[in-house]
Order: structure tokens, then sequence, then C-alpha cells
């Protein structure tokens, strides 16, 4: 994202709109943005509606106002004169706007982002079946953001336990070898609001995912939020409770539930 | 995505927010999904949800959308998610969509107790379930807990910490309302998960130093 300076009239508000806070009052008085940190989510150009006025007349305005003391005072959902201006992205910043922008579509896995399937789709394509687990660890959110460099050191970390990573996710598919959890050279230097990790294994290795995560999580410069899955008994409790709880950690009381409503429904042999 | 699964708050706040949401799955229910996923939001409207959106077009509270315009737009594989403040109105829509029998795959995110006794109501057994362990790594560089709160209703990260602390001043301020700050908030979560009833009632607490 850019912000044009012969418009810009340093009213502010794209800085608190920013997911990341990288946008700044520069010494001319008019905004500009970090482009080493922003993830180019574009939120700040979707949800700021261009008011449309000229910008010297909102110059005008708030020197007149300044010379009584008095502060202009946008509504704090415009930007008045439309400067947040949006770029053509090439390799391998385009990948900033895949994974941080929730409107695009991911072109490998069909899904809108970052997104992944997990279990929202479990119903109709049995990717989690009796005996197995599934993690989604994401890194970057809660609101700060990743670079892929640190999202690498996770992965590979996974995946020396043996995991397997989802195919139709958009992290592994920048893999050069899942095996091992290694990332293409010419992203580790971009940053992305959240990437996720998405793997499966069996019931019995939750606590050495687990202690993995423990080991890993003082490496990285970010946060990471982790979610745990499984398919349901056929009296509807959840097989990964125990071992999580056995494990010494405890599940969060809210969640996501697949209702089964999708068809056709998978069948496991 | 996991943009619903990591929700923070207590459990009596947790009671008034529940997102149903409509999947699809490449190769299986996807293809020839548009009109189907047009019936959940239109059988989600109906009951009068406090958020619907689709990630690729917005939501309700964004400006210039039209929510009827917005349904006949969505194609195959539409994200579609609507937001509701209790279990009788998130039960009722639970109703519909079996009653429509749309084969597309539906999920709930809220209190999972909750939704697996409604479940049970209406005669389903649960089929997968997915938790929150909570936030690892570098945990100093997160907020206060009462900004999570509001962060986290949208998952996918849009709501900017700096976007919540300014609306909480600007509500002290009485510059804003709680129900127009909170609009403000759901206007930049694009695919409608945000509840912005519930930011509305956590803003009033605010205003008033209640964290």
């Amino acid at each position: 994202m850019k912000i044009d300076k012969k418009k810009c009239v340093g009213c502010g508000n794209c800085h608190a709109v920013c997911t990341m806070g990288v946008i700044y009052l520069d010494e001319d008085g008019k905004s500009v943005v970090n482009e080493e940190e922003c993830v180019e989510c574009r939120t700040c150009y979707r949800v700021l509606r261009n008011e449309g006025y000229r910008p010297w007349f909102v110059r005008a305005i708030r020197r007149v106002l300044k010379a009584f003391r008095l502060a202009y005072l946008a509504e704090p959902d415009v930007c008045p004169t439309g400067a947040l201006t949006p770029q053509e992205l090439e390799w391998p910043r385009i990948i900033r706007a895949t994974f941080s922008d929730p409107s695009t579509v991911h072109e490998g896995t069909g899904v809108h982002g970052r997104g992944t399937d997990e279990i929202k789709s479990n119903d109709v394509t049995g990717r989690l079946r009796t005996g197995d687990v599934g993690f989604v660890v994401e890194l970057g959110r809660p609101g700060i953001g990743a670079r892929f460099r640190d999202i690498e050191k996770v992965a590979m970390r996974m995946a020396s336990l043996g995991v397997e990573f989802e195919r139709e996710n958009p992290v592994t598919q920048l893999m050069e070898d899942p095996g091992i959890g290694k990332i293409r050279e010419d992203v580790l230097g971009e940053k992305v609001l959240s990437a996720i990790i998405e793997l499966k294994t069996k019931l019995d290795r939750i606590p050495a995912v687990l202690r993995a995560l423990e080991d890993v999580q003082g490496e990285v410069d970010t946060v990471i939020s982790v979610g745990i899955a499984s398919r349901c008994l056929p009296d509807g409790s959840v097989p990964h409770e125990e071992w999580v709880r056995e494990a010494g950690y405890s599940l969060s009381p809210n969640g996501k539930t697949n209702l089964g409503l999708g068809r056709p429904l998978f069948q496991e042999e | 995505m996991t943009n619903t699964l990591h929700r923070q708050g207590r459990p009596d706040d947790l009671k008034g927010d529940f997102v149903i949401f409509a999947h699809t799955a490449k190769g299986i229910n996807r293809e020839g999904s548009g009109p189907k996923i047009q019936e959940f939001m239109r059988i989600c409207l109906r009951h009068n949800p406090v958020n619907i959106g689709d990630a690729k077009q917005g939501n309700i509270h964004q400006d210039d959308i039209d929510i009827h315009q917005l349904i006949s737009r969505q194609g195959d594989g539409s994200a579609a998610a609507a937001v509701f403040t209790d279990l009788d109105t998130l039960e009722k829509v639970i109703r519909d969509l079996m009653e429509a029998d749309l084969g597309i795959c539906i999920n709930v995110s809220g209190l999972l107790d909750e939704v697996r006794a409604c479940c049970r109501k209406l005669g389903i057994e649960r089929h997968s379930v997915e938790h929150s362990l909570g936030f690892w790594g570098a945990k100093d560089r997160l907020p206060e807990r009462h900004i999570l709160e509001i962060h986290t209703m949208c998952g996918h990260g849009m709501v900017s910490f700096n976007l919540i602390r300014k609306m909480i001043e600007q509500v002290k301020l009485r510059r804003l309302t709680p129900k127009k700050a909170a609009k403000i908030l759901a206007k930049c979560c694009e695919c409608g998960a945000f509840n912005p009833r519930r930011a509305e009632l956590l803003l009033e607490r605010f205003r008033k130093g209640l964290t």
C-alpha cells in the first residue's frame, strides 16, 4: 500500500486502522507506510471511505482551525481525500496479500486468503478419520504478523516428528520439501498477517507435538495460535480431549463444530 | 481458515456469540454450490443475524453493501457466515438448514457444550470438533485481555489493536456511541464473523473502566 502525498492531509485515520500499526506521519505532515512492515492486507483501503474532498480545501480548513487552536476531526472511518493507493504487487511481495487479505482467493486451495479446510469439510472429505488428530498452528495471530523465516522454524520442527502436512494448504504449497518443512528461499523474508501450518498425525502423538511446540515457541519473534481437531466418536465425544488433558494442557470452552450436514457424507471403511 | 476458533472472553460473554458458516470441498460439494450457499444466506437472514457476509464481498456493516445483491452474486465455494447472539435462534437456523438439506458443510463456532446440546435437541450428533489451545510464542507482544476480546472476533486480524483503543477512547469521550463504534469495528472484518452486538456491550463496559 502507498499513500499519495499529493492527496494526503495527515488526518491520521489510516494509522489506527492499519492492522500492523505501520503507518505514521512523516516530517512533512503527510502519512507514510513503512513498506517493509506492511503486509498488504488492504484493510486501510477497504475500510476508509473516500470522501472525495480536494486536498487544498481540507488543508486550508485545517490551517484556519489551527489558528484558533481548534482540531480538525474527520469521521474515524474515512479518508477525506482518497489518498490510499494500492499497488500492483510482484513476486515475492504478492505473497503478503495472498496471506493477509481475506478477499483474495488462493489459487492453490480455492479458499479465501490464508484459509484452509481443516474440519470445516471433514464430513465430506474424511480428512481426519477415527484415530487421527489435526493441528492448526497459526503464526502471527493475533495481530502481530509473522515472517516466513519464523514459520519455517516451526514447520521444520513439526516435520521432524514425521507428521503429515495438509497438501491443500497455502503454507505447505510454499514448501520446497514438505518432508523436512523447508520453505522456499525467496519468500523467507516476507511478512504476512498470519499463516497456518496445518498437519495431521495419530492421537497418541499429541503429547509429542505439544512438547515440540513448547520447545520451538521460544525461537520465534511472534505469537502462535494453536488449534486441535478430531472426528467425533459415534456418541459425539471428542477423542483428543483426554489426550490433551493428560499431557497437561487445557482446552478452550468454545470452538468449532462441524454439524455433519454435508453430502455425500464420507464413509470410513 | 481458523478465523472463528480463537475468540476470547468470559463464558457469559461467549453465550451471546455464535457464528454459523457454510463451507464446501473442492471436487466433492463445491461445484454447483452457488445456489445452495445463497439459500444458506437467505435462511440465516430470515432469523435476523447481527452480522452476515462473505469474505469476498464484505458484510452488512460496510458502506454500500446491499445484502440481497451480495447474495445474488455468490457463486460456487463462496465463504458465507452469519452471527447470532442466542442459542434459541441458532437452533431455529439449524433446523431450517436441516429441512433445506442443502448438502453443503455447515459449521458453528461457539461454546461447545451449548452447540452440542443444540445438535442433540435437533436429533443430530456433531461430526467433528476443533478446540483452541490458546496463544503461544512471544505472548509479551500481545495487548491487554480486553483488547483481545474484541480483536479475536475477527480471526483474520482485520480489526487492529490501535483501532480498538481509538474506539474505546472515542466512546469514553462520548464522540461515538458504543453502537456506532462497534459498527466501525465491524466494517473492518471482511467475512462477517465479527459480532457487533457483543462489541457494543463490551465497549459500554470499557467506557466505565470495567475490563
